[in-house]
């Protein structure tokens, strides 16, 4: 057993070390506990039944034929869940979702009813039997549509009411918009006025998911005074707020607990299973498990598509002057996070760019589609896609150099952001260098010839943290100088774990690898914000750090107390045992952090203090496409990321081709169909994601050398970083081979032999 | 989900549009469809069953004839679900019957929309299933124009 | 998934009457890679399945004394990727296994299996048809034996009636043809095909003999296309004649939308693709990895 000395101070021994992760022994042999494989006694399985309507008044739900289904427990409906939770909405920033649909439905998926039994084959049969009748609405499905409120999908907004700028939302009607965000920074009439080249263009994102390979998972376990919940959440701290808040109860009676995560990417935040699982619990008093196949998991939660127009005055000597941005988030039947997806990554809207005169509006729209909420990158890979097309079309447009024309416009280390906020620690420049650098961007290119033509493009973007949020740790040293670390991140993947444990291990002295990081349990770990934006190697880190700090400072402080001298080879069991005459004791260090932030102005959203780290990267990618089919090859993808110091280099590695590798499918072919509102692919059979044979022919992940000087170690996030660019590089390298411009995802070949022949004056038709 | 069709009968456009008009001989041209029930002049109710390779699938649907204006417009809207299996039908209809010389040219379009779990997956499939049954549709009409007799055709002819 | 019968007989024999020709819920399972996903989507809800794998005689592969290459309906695709046998006498059905599906589903699907299961979007149905193989086929009324070309009769539709099982697949000696397939995909690289083209013919110097040219993936059911067949026949290859076998498929195949593309764009894939394929097919310098994306 590794065991701390006394002989406490600054080892670097910890971090920067390609530690394996801590689990992953666990994991590939098959024996870490996930929520699909737990059972309870008594427990019950829950079946959901769906809307088939994609907006429509409930007529009646027919569960006679169910309930006959020998086996089945149960049928419960909306009228069930009012009597045990009379006001059973939830969401983190509407209380506008229902635990299952109350006299309306909103969108095709949505739950209507639940059959519980047993066995969770009589369930899934007897759900099938259930009718439920509907009196058609008008449908929006658009988000430029929505905006024109000529279908309503909500009579009236309900905002949490725990955010400011939601506040005079309350109880609104006749609108669509859930949030309309904007920013006012100069005159930019007067700037596009003045400009001697005006750009205008429009650009679109498709609906798509997060697809953890683990689906939803809740099991809830009810007794008078207590709640149990066992789930696969990004959040465990909001889940127990929030299920507290719908029972009215104190938090204490309400317990969390998170085994691993089989991936989460943002899906797994808020309130997903776990307020249905709790009402079914307490309506049955019975322990009741939902464990989604895949297919429902593309009724549960996706990724905003968005609608991006853009406007740009440029000067005679090509610098920008002038930005218009108006963004559309479509947010689907329920809001979820999607207001603060429109606000947090609205503002970065104009870019890494050093404008005199933006305005920004930013518009969460409901929709009659399944909700979208946060998906790694919150919103940002959606509007770099548009921004970054829309900087070279400009650059095209005016005969220069891409990157020639990214240099004279990008905001400089110690300039400001468009917000007012000092770029600090964001090095946009040196990202931009060094693509350039590794892309020859200076050399010529090989254009091909023949049916295979070659080019190439890149991109460069920004990213704020999502600001203010708190987390807490505790370490804990036993007796025996074990330590124990207890916080609420969840390691869904992410190796967060193994980067905590080294830097308690950086703090006191000991192996990382010796450290155990306690399982998630909300009685047991403190509260954290959620595993979400890139946040958590920066504030829970931050906390981890002062937990082991104040650890440490209280084994020194004991030594003192037992009157021994300064470095001495006392082990800290040793000093237990000397203080306590038997091996006894804790010493227990706390943790907690929140970052200085200073609200945007209302009106103007200019701040000084929006964020307490950036996030910087560029990608250069090098295409072949084929213009007989359309088919683009990606020859080479270079991601280059500032994340600060890496903790972990070797994870650090792995988040950013992972996350690249998830947005090239975002990029090249994923998209949700829908046909009246349904999804028509909610499969893994008919919806794609890639795998190792989409690989790029060379794939490059690097990290520029950085250090975050407020971050804990000079570390901050990874784990969204390398989705920004990753879209408009492709599309601008497509653009430059065979000079067809393509402004909505995917670029799937279709799309790109459909442009290559528009561009030839000879379309093809239509389906 | 759209599929179209044209027919082209031989027979004026008033007796087409009489024989079109009468439920049970049109029900009995769609392949699969049984338990006709007329509520009212335009209400009807009935049972499709429809077999996809070795997956059989019965809808309860009710048919409502939304627009009659004879002698060239019938538009329809059927609404229904498959038993068993989550999922819901919505679709709409419409005819134009065009007079070309003697003969009158039947063009149609059916909207449809699946929701559910058929819905989910299988889009092509439905869609190959529907264009057979509109094929089978127009040779029964053809047949049934070729023949001796046809229902309601005398009642608007006289 | 509802419960059901398992039955493993250990003939075909006893394998034919456990079938019941009026029952559509009862039906054979090969490696069940394909049912399997029709019984979890709840779309297929069997009340007994009749699994084939204990009948040990319908997993053999081996060559006949008439040169034909015979291979046991229950053979997992696997072993025909691996087998000596299949790459002397049919190197492009090696060829093609490279790029069906992943190894986890060709460790189990079996070659009767995606032959019975009539979904368009497999790979090796194009491939036999273009080897002119045939099928035999065991029922209650007796044995008989079908072109594989004469199998299909839609989406997921065959000819077979529901007491019957395909035994043994049977394909013809090849002599000097040459074949080649071409399986585009328009997602992932793994995807289903958007289009598969496979074609195989005699070379008697530059001339085109006896071609045999099929479709899948983008039209209902795989199919041959004769008009490409005709101007491919007793033709020399050059490009002007690859153009016309592509405008001749183009032209020929009903090809259908969906969500790996619009009719339109994969009738235009067919064009270019069957370019392609005969080409590589004449020019025999297939290296087995061609995608959709690498050309």
């Amino acid at each position: 057993m590794a065991t701390a000395t006394i002989t406490t101070g600054p080892s670097g021994s910890q971090i920067g070390r390609s530690l394996p992760r801590l689990e992953g022994r666990e994991k590939v042999t098959g024996r870490a506990e996930y929520t699909h494989n737990l059972r309870l006694p008594g427990m019950l399985y829950g079946k959901v039944f769906r809307s088939t309507a994609a907006h429509g008044r409930i007529k009646s739900i027919d569960a006679s034929a169910a309930k006959a289904v020998p086996g089945v427990y149960r049928v419960v409906t909306s009228e069930d869940v009012i009597k045990v939770i009379p006001h059973p909405y939830y969401g983190p920033a509407f209380h506008d979702q229902p635990i299952l649909a109350i006299g309306k439905v909103h969108y095709v998926g949505e739950p209507v009813a639940v059959v519980l039994a047993e066995d969770p084959h009589v369930a899934e049969n007897a759900a099938a039997l259930i009718v439920a009748e509907y009196e058609e609405l008008p449908a929006v499905y658009d988000e430029v549509e929505a905006a024109q409120n000529k279908i309503l999908v909500h009579d009236e907004l309900k905002p949490a009411g725990t955010f400011a700028d939601l506040k005079h939302l309350k109880g609104v009607k006749g609108t669509n918009i859930a949030l309309d965000y904007q920013l006012r920074k100069g005159d930019v009439d007067k700037a596009f006025a003045e400009a001697a080249h005006v750009f205008e263009h429009e650009f679109r994102t498709q609906k798509v998911l997060h697809l953890p390979f683990e689906p939803f998972v809740s099991i809830a376990d009810y007794k008078s005074n207590r709640l149990t919940l066992y789930t696969a959440s990004q959040g465990p701290s909001f889940v127990r707020i929030e299920i507290a808040r719908l029972l009215g109860w104190p938090e204490n009676r309400v317990r969390i607990k998170v085994p691993f995560l089989g991936g989460g990417y943002g899906a797994k935040l808020y309130i997903k299973l776990e307020a249905l699982v709790t009402a079914l619990s307490m309506i049955a008093k019975r322990p009741v498990k939902v464990a989604l196949p895949m297919e429902e998991v593309f009724y549960t939660i996706t990724r905003h598509p968005m609608t991006f127009r853009i406007k740009s005055g440029v000067d005679r000597d090509g610098r920008i002057t002038a930005r218009r941005c108006e963004v559309f988030w479509n947010g689907g039947a329920y809001a979820d996070v999607g207001p603060r997806v429109a606000q947090k990554s609205g503002f970065t809207a104009s870019g890494p760019y050093d404008i005199e005169n933006v305005s920004i509006d930013s518009y969460a729209l409901y929709t009659n589609q399944p909700p979208a909420g946060a998906l790694r990158g919150f919103g940002v890979p959606q509007l770099v896609w548009a921004y970054e097309s829309h900087t070279d079309m400009m650059a095209r447009a005016l005969r220069t150099d891409p990157l020639g024309f990214r240099r004279r416009n990008i905001t400089r280390e110690g300039g400001k952001h468009t917000t007012g906020t000092p770029l600090k620690d964001a090095p946009v420049e040196k990202v931009l260098e060094h693509v350039a650098a590794r892309m020859n961007w200076d050399k010529p290119l090989d254009r091909g010839t023949g049916t295979i033509r070659r080019g190439r493009g890149l991109a460069i973007a920004i990213k704020a943290v999502i600001s203010p949020t708190t987390s807490v740790a505790i370490v804990n040293v036993n007796a025996d100088g074990s330590t124990t670390l207890y916080c609420g991140t969840i390691d869904m993947g992410q190796g967060s774990d193994t980067a905590m444990a080294q830097m308690v291990g950086e703090i006191l002295n000991i192996p990382a690898e010796s450290v155990n990081v306690v399982p998630r349990d909300t009685d047991v770990t403190p509260y954290d914000m959620g595993t979400l934006g890139s946040r958590s190697l920066f504030h829970m880190g931050h906390a981890v750090k002062q937990a082991a700090e104040e650890a440490r400072d209280k084994i020194l402080a004991l030594a003192r107390d037992l009157g021994l001298p300064e470095a001495t080879n006392y082990s800290v069991a040793d000093l237990f045992q000397k203080k306590y005459g038997m091996q006894a004791g804790n010493i227990v260090g706390t943790g907690i952090y929140k970052p200085d932030y200073v609200p945007p102005q209302p009106g103007t959203g200019l701040t000084p203090n929006v964020t307490p780290f950036w996030m910087v990267s560029g990608v250069g990618a090098e295409v072949e496409v084929d213009t007989e089919t359309g088919h683009v090859r990606i020859t080479r993808l270079i991601n280059v990321c500032d994340i600060g110091r890496p903790i972990n280099p070797k994870i650090c590695e792995s988040q950013i081709s992972g996350a690249s590798l998830m947005q090239l499918g975002f990029t090249m072919f994923e998209k949700m169909h829908f046909d009246g509102g349904q999804v028509t692919n909610a499969s893994l059979a008919d919806y794609k994601i890639p795998g190792l044979h989409d690989l790029p022919v060379i794939f490059e992940n690097e990290t520029i050398d950085a250090y975050q000087a407020n971050g804990p170690f000079g570390g901050k996030g990874v784990g969204e970083v390398a989705t920004f660019c990753v879209s408009p590089a492709i599309g601008n390298a497509i653009d430059d081979a065979v000079g067809v411009r393509l402004t909505e995802l995917p670029l799937n070949p279709e799309a790109v032999l459909r442009a290559l022949w528009a561009k030839e004056k000879r379309p093809l038709e239509e389906a | 989900m759209i599929v179209t069709g044209e027919i082209t009968l031989p027979a004026p456009r008033e007796t087409v549009f009489g024989v079109l008009q009468n439920a049970p001989f049109f029900a009995s041209c769609v392949e699969g469809v049984r338990d006709l029930k007329e509520i009212d002049a335009t209400h009807y109710d009935a049972v499709l069953d429809t077999k996809i390779a070795y997956l059989k699938f019965s809808f309860k649907v009710s048919v409502e004839v939304t627009r009659l204006s004879p002698p060239d417009r019938i538009e329809a809207k059927i609404e229904g679900a498959p038993l068993g299996i989550v999922g819901r039908l919505t679709a709409v209809s419409t005819t134009d019957l065009i007079e070309v010389g003697d003969e009158t040219l039947v063009k149609y379009a059916i909207d449809a929309t699946i929701t559910g779990k058929l819905g989910s997956m299988g889009q092509p499939v439905l869609k190959s299933k529907a264009k057979e049954m509109e094929q089978k549709f127009a040779e029964k009409m053809r047949a049934a124009f070729a023949g001796p007799l046809l229902p309601g055709a005398s009642g608007v002819a006289s | 998934m509802t419960p059901f019968e398992l039955a493993e007989p250990a003939t075909i024999k006893e394998a034919v009457d456990l079938l019941d020709p009026d029952d559509a819920s009862v039906r054979p399972l090969g490696g069940g890679t394909a049912l399997m996903l029709m019984m979890k989507a709840g779309v297929f809800r069997p009340t007994r399945l009749v699994s084939l794998r204990k009948i040990t005689a319908l997993s053999r592969i081996a060559a006949t004394p008439d040169g034909c290459l015979a291979i046991g309906a229950l053979t997992p695709l696997s072993d025909v990727e691996r087998s000596a046998e299949v790459a002397s006498r049919a190197g492009v059905i090696v060829r093609t296994m490279r790029q069906l599906s992943n190894v986890r589903v060709r460790n189990v699907a079996t070659v009767g299996g995606c032959l019975a299961h009539g979904d368009p979007h497999m790979d090796l149905p194009p491939v036999l048809m273009a080897l002119d193989a045939d099928i035999r086929v065991v029922g209650c009324s007796g044995e008989r034996t079908l072109k594989v070309e004469n199998l299909f009769a839609g989406y997921y539709e065959t000819v077979l009636k529901r007491d019957e099982i395909i035994t043994e697949l049977r394909i013809p000696d090849q002599g000097e043809r040459r074949a080649a397939y071409l399986k585009c995909t328009t997602g992932s690289a793994d995807d289903w095909p958007a289009l598969g083209v496979a074609v195989s013919f005699e070379a008697d110097g530059a001339t085109i003999r006896a071609p045999r040219v099929v479709v899948s993936a983008a039209t209902e059911k795989a199919i041959r296309l004769k008009g490409a067949e005709e101007v491919l026949s007793g033709a020399t290859v050059d490009a002007p004649l690859l153009t016309r076998a592509g405008d001749a498929a183009a032209d020929e195949a009903e090809t259908v939308s969906d969500v790996r593309g619009s009719a339109p764009y994969k009738r235009e894939l067919v064009r270019v693709y069957m370019r392609r394929a005969v080409r590589q097919a004449f020019e025999n310098a297939f290296d087995g990895q061609v995608r959709g994306a690498a050309y």
